[in-house]
């Protein structure tokens, strides 16, 4: 059921209306198609961009997204159809070959060089940087464009420091540094706080005022799609399935455009009758890689069958306190007991053992080996067990067993057991992970941004079964950037800002604009 | 990649997963590409090639000395080849074979000289009591040696590949120390080697080789399956992939070098024991003993070839046991110039690296359906000139 694609004469009222330049055509894609073997990744794609517009481009992973923007920069050749950049047609070679012609890309993942500063990084790779550098010319000539477009970045920071808005920020300059008038950005929202979408997009509009066209490609995050873009191309299955204004849209005739069936957006929270305290934290301190306390002193309590959501900006110490409960951080001060024993200096596989369960951010890097088969994975959580290593041997049966249960259970597609975890989509990934943490049990359980990243469909799934834990009395300490997700599931929300909470506030009482003042550091609440 | 010649496309590609076969296919492949390439060489100083190659192979796995020597070799070879295999399958690389092997040699010459094996050759003691001593004592102390490095390395992440290196210098200071004039493992001739071992201290043979080279033989199998099926291989294999994943595993990093580095440890010293302690004609810690030191990094290459993987080491060792005992027998016998048969093991050694890189990717050659040419239709009468420049 493709939805009909607006018409011209409503393209004049709405350029009208919003008052920009819009109008003028200045990228073109017509027909493009591309396959990979057997698959047709794009299938006559059509894209027309407006100077002065933002464009968004949905559509679920897999909907050929990634490989309409990597024809459309340069990194691939179409295998039909063709490009038009302010009506001539155009052919790239290559990035290079695209970037000269004025389009950018902005990656999910950041491309900068971490010990290098902000300004080093936006100028490399630049013609006019010779072997000479003349920093202060290019300085001058960086903030004259963040002024511009209202970005702030310290230019002379190294880029470790900086936090992921403000490198996403450092790429953007790069481009627009380097000329380029079109920009793509690749999930722009995915790795941000609200208050930085919420920046990132102003400044996005500002730059479409300034005659730039910006597309970004979006899984989720539709609020913001419906908030700040002009219009949207829906891609499914490699095609075109609607094309239209957002004013004409709802949240849920964009889902359901990109799914391809009615969806539910947000589980609801579950009421359950709240057990005894399972989890105590009072006083903890921790300190990150750096050495600075990035934990400050928190303090609070989870009761069994409750969620305790933790809002707050990346970086803002919910990963050294996520790390520190889980045993992989040292803890500077403080105690933290578990079902009343104090484990704050007990190893991790004590911690495991006595019924903690951690669900880590990085899913590739620290919850699975994309290299090891899905039973080895499963294993990650039960090579301690006296049923799964008999004699120092490991039970390979019952694992495999455990594994397949995992796989139905939680209806992930993979080739089987011992397909390699690299195979998997992040989102079934993601499924794996939470099935052998829960199929322990937990009786703590802690889920780092359990669905960031997901499409909608797997974003559902993970959800359930995070409420289904919490009614089987699992205490959750549930650490997600999505403040939807967050407001939608917890039972309580403490707001974190620079290692402190500012507040810890009930879900009835909680809305998206106390948490997000809260989060932000600029109202503090009495904790 | 993919190039177009004609009608033909050649595309080479990352291969997904590597297939035994393939990477059998490189080493052999490797071989005769290195034994081709060297045969010029040979041709350069005026020998004959295909004489030069069968010499080797005649010495090296026909004769009544060379097979023995070569199997002693390739045994040493290999066993220097799983103490390098061990560490890496948990990421860490051993480069400490020489100062393990000489800490267990060291070791096991010690208990001998303990119960007075410096006296005589011919001093009559109670083997059955003092061998197993000997061999326990080698590896322990190569386990120890070996473990200093993977302690520093699990609790203080000092670089292993550094640590490992210098505990070398210092293990082969200590061996001169002990052996040379005055040291209290001086032989007897006092020409700068360590005392021989009393025929009653020799580890017993079966089939005209030392037991040692069975024990490694068993070692392959035996390390596969450890590695493969045991809770400890697992870790070990968790913390090689991704020591992240490994802590939030709840695999101590400290316990998991320590361990590996004192594998390596004992394995290499093992390769001490076998070639000072049990190879007939040895029996004692030679002049050249910083040669054996070099030897040992030959496990190094066997361990790379194999691909970590101790069973496929052993036709690996063997080769390099072979060639480098029969090139030299081969170079001394048809009087080639000094080195050639460095030159030879040197190419084979590159090749074979090279050539297990080079098994990673397919090629593929295609022959395009030739695309029919779009023909320019003509109108009806219409005449068709044709350009003068074409």
């Amino acid at each position: 059921m493709p939805l009909s694609a607006q018409g011209e004469s409503d393209e004049r009222s709405v350029g009208a209306a919003r008052e920009r330049s819009a109008g003028r055509v200045v990228l073109e894609a017509r027909g493009i198609t591309k396959r990979f073997g057997t698959v047709v990744a794009n299938d006559h794609i059509d894209l027309t961009v407006r100077a002065g517009e933002l464009h968004a481009v949905l559509g679920e992973n897999g909907a050929g997204k990634t490989t309409l923007m990597r024809i459309l920069f340069g990194e691939l050749q179409p295998d039909e159809g063709e490009i038009y950049l302010d009506g001539q047609r155009v052919r790239f070679r290559s990035p290079r070959d695209a970037l000269r012609h004025g389009i950018g890309m902005v990656h999910q993942e950041r491309k900068l060089i971490p010990a290098h500063t902000a300004l080093e990084n936006i100028i490399l790779g630049h013609p006019k940087t010779g072997a000479i550098l003349n920093l202060r010319e290019a300085e001058r000539e960086v903030s004259a464009l963040c002024e511009r477009y209202g970005f702030r970045v310290p230019l002379h920071a190294k880029v470790w420091q900086l936090s992921e808005g403000e490198k996403q920020i450092v790429e953007i300059l790069k481009e627009l540094y380097h000329g380029a008038r079109i920009l793509i950005l690749d999930e722009p929202t995915s790795v941000l706080s609200p208050p930085e979408i919420v920046k990132l997009l102003e400044s996005l509009t500002r730059m479409a005022k300034e005659d730039l066209a910006v597309i970004p490609f979006i899984t989720h995050k539709l609020p913001v799609v419906l908030e700040h873009c002009d219009r949207v191309t829906i891609l499914r299955r490699g095609r075109v399935v609607a094309e239209m204004e957002t004013r004409h849209a709802t949240e849920q005739t964009l889902a359901a455009a990109m799914v391809g069936r009615e969806v539910v957006l947000q589980l609801e929270r579950v009421e359950v009758p709240l057990g005894d305290p399972i989890v105590r934290v009072q006083d903890l301190w921790v300190r990150d890689d750096r050495g600075l306390f990035a934990v400050q002193g928190l303090s609070f309590e989870i009761r069994a069958g409750e969620i305790l959501g933790i809002a707050g900006v990346a970086g803002n110490g919910q990963e050294p306190l996520a790390e520190a409960l889980a045993g992989l951080r040292p803890v500077e001060r403080g105690t933290i007991t578990l079902d009343s024993i104090d484990i704050t200096h007990a190893p991790v596989l004590e911690r495991w053992r006595r019924g903690l369960g951690y669900i880590p951010t990085e899913r590739r890097e620290v919850g699975s080996i994309p290299t090891f088969s899905l039973v080895d994975n499963v294993l990650l959580n039960y090579h301690f067990e006296r049923e799964f290593s008999r004699w120092g041997i490991l039970a390979s049966g019952q694992a495999r067993e455990l594994t397949e249960r995992i796989l139905r259970e939680y209806s992930v597609v993979a080739a089987g057991p011992n397909a390699p975890a690299r195979s998997l989509s992040g989102g079934n990934l993601q499924k794996v992970i939470l099935g052998r943490v829960l199929s322990r049990k937990p009786r703590f359980l802690i889920a780092c941004l359990p669905t960031h990243g997901l499409d909608v469909g797997a974003a559902e799934f993970v959800q359930r079964k995070i409420l289904e834990a919490k009614q089987s009395g699992t205490a959750v300490l549930l650490i997600s950037e999505d403040l939807d997700e967050i407001l939608a599931l917890s039972d309580r929300i403490a707001a974190i800002y620079e290692g402190q909470f500012t507040g810890i506030v009930p879900a009835s009482e909680a809305s998206k604009e106390l948490v997000g003042e809260l989060m932000a550091g600029l109202r503090r609440e009495r904790v | 990649m993919r190039a177009v010649i004609g009608d033909y496309t050649i595309r080479v590609e990352r291969r997904a997963d590597l297939r035994w076969w393939h990477t059998t296919l490189a080493s052999v492949l490797a071989i005769v590409v290195s034994l081709f390439l060297v045969g010029f060489a040979f041709l350069r100083v005026g020998a004959d090639p295909l004489e030069v190659y069968s010499e080797i192979v005649k010495y090296a796995f026909l004769s009544e000395f060379g097979l023995p020597q070569t199997i002693n070799r390739a045994t040493f070879v290999l066993l220097a080849a799983f103490a390098l295999i061990v560490p890496l399958r948990a990421g860490l690389w051993n480069i400490g074979m020489p100062g393990q092997i000489y800490a267990a040699t060291l070791a096991a010459f010690g208990v001998a000289y303990a119960f007075g094996a410096k006296r005589s050759v011919n001093v009559q003691l109670p083997g059955e009591l003092i061998i197993p001593l000997m061999f326990l004592a080698a590896l322990a102390a190569g386990a120890v040696y070996g473990a200093i490095a993977g302690f520093l390395r699990g609790r203080f992440q000092v670089n292993e590949i550094v640590t490992t290196m210098m505990l070398n210098w210092a293990m082969l200071w200590i061996v001169a120390h002990m052996i040379r004039e005055g040291g209290p493992f001086m032989g007897r001739t006092a020409e700068g080697e360590g005392f021989t071992l009393p025929t009653s201290l020799r580890l017993p043979q079966i089939l005209g080789v030392p037991l040692t080279v069975y024990i490694a033989l068993a070692l392959a199998v035996l390390l596969t399956w450890f590695l493969a099926k045991t809770t400890l291989g697992y870790r070990i294999r968790t913390y090689g992939e991704s020591p992240r994943a490994a802590e939030y595993a709840g695999i101590d990093a400290t316990r998991i070098s320590t361990l590996v580095f004192a594998l390596g440890g004992l394995l290499a010293g093992l390769a001490g024991y076998h070639y000072f302690a049990a190879v007939p004609g040895v029996f004692k810690i030679p002049k050249n003993y910083a040669d054996f030191g070099d030897f040992s990094f030959y496990g190094l290459i066997t361990g790379l070839i194999a691909r970590n993987n101790p069973i496929a080491a052993i036709p690996v060792a063997v080769l390099f046991g072979g060639v480098s005992g029969g090139a030299r027998f081969m170079q001394g016998k048809l009087r080639l110039a000094f080195g050639i048969d460095y030159a030879l093991l040197g190419v084979l050694m590159i090749m074979m690296v090279a050539f297990q890189a080079l098994a990673h990717y397919s090629v593929r050659v295609e022959r395009q359906a030739a695309v029919p040419r779009p023909q320019l239709e003509l109108e009806r009468g219409e005449s068709r000139v044709e350009s003068p420049r074409h």
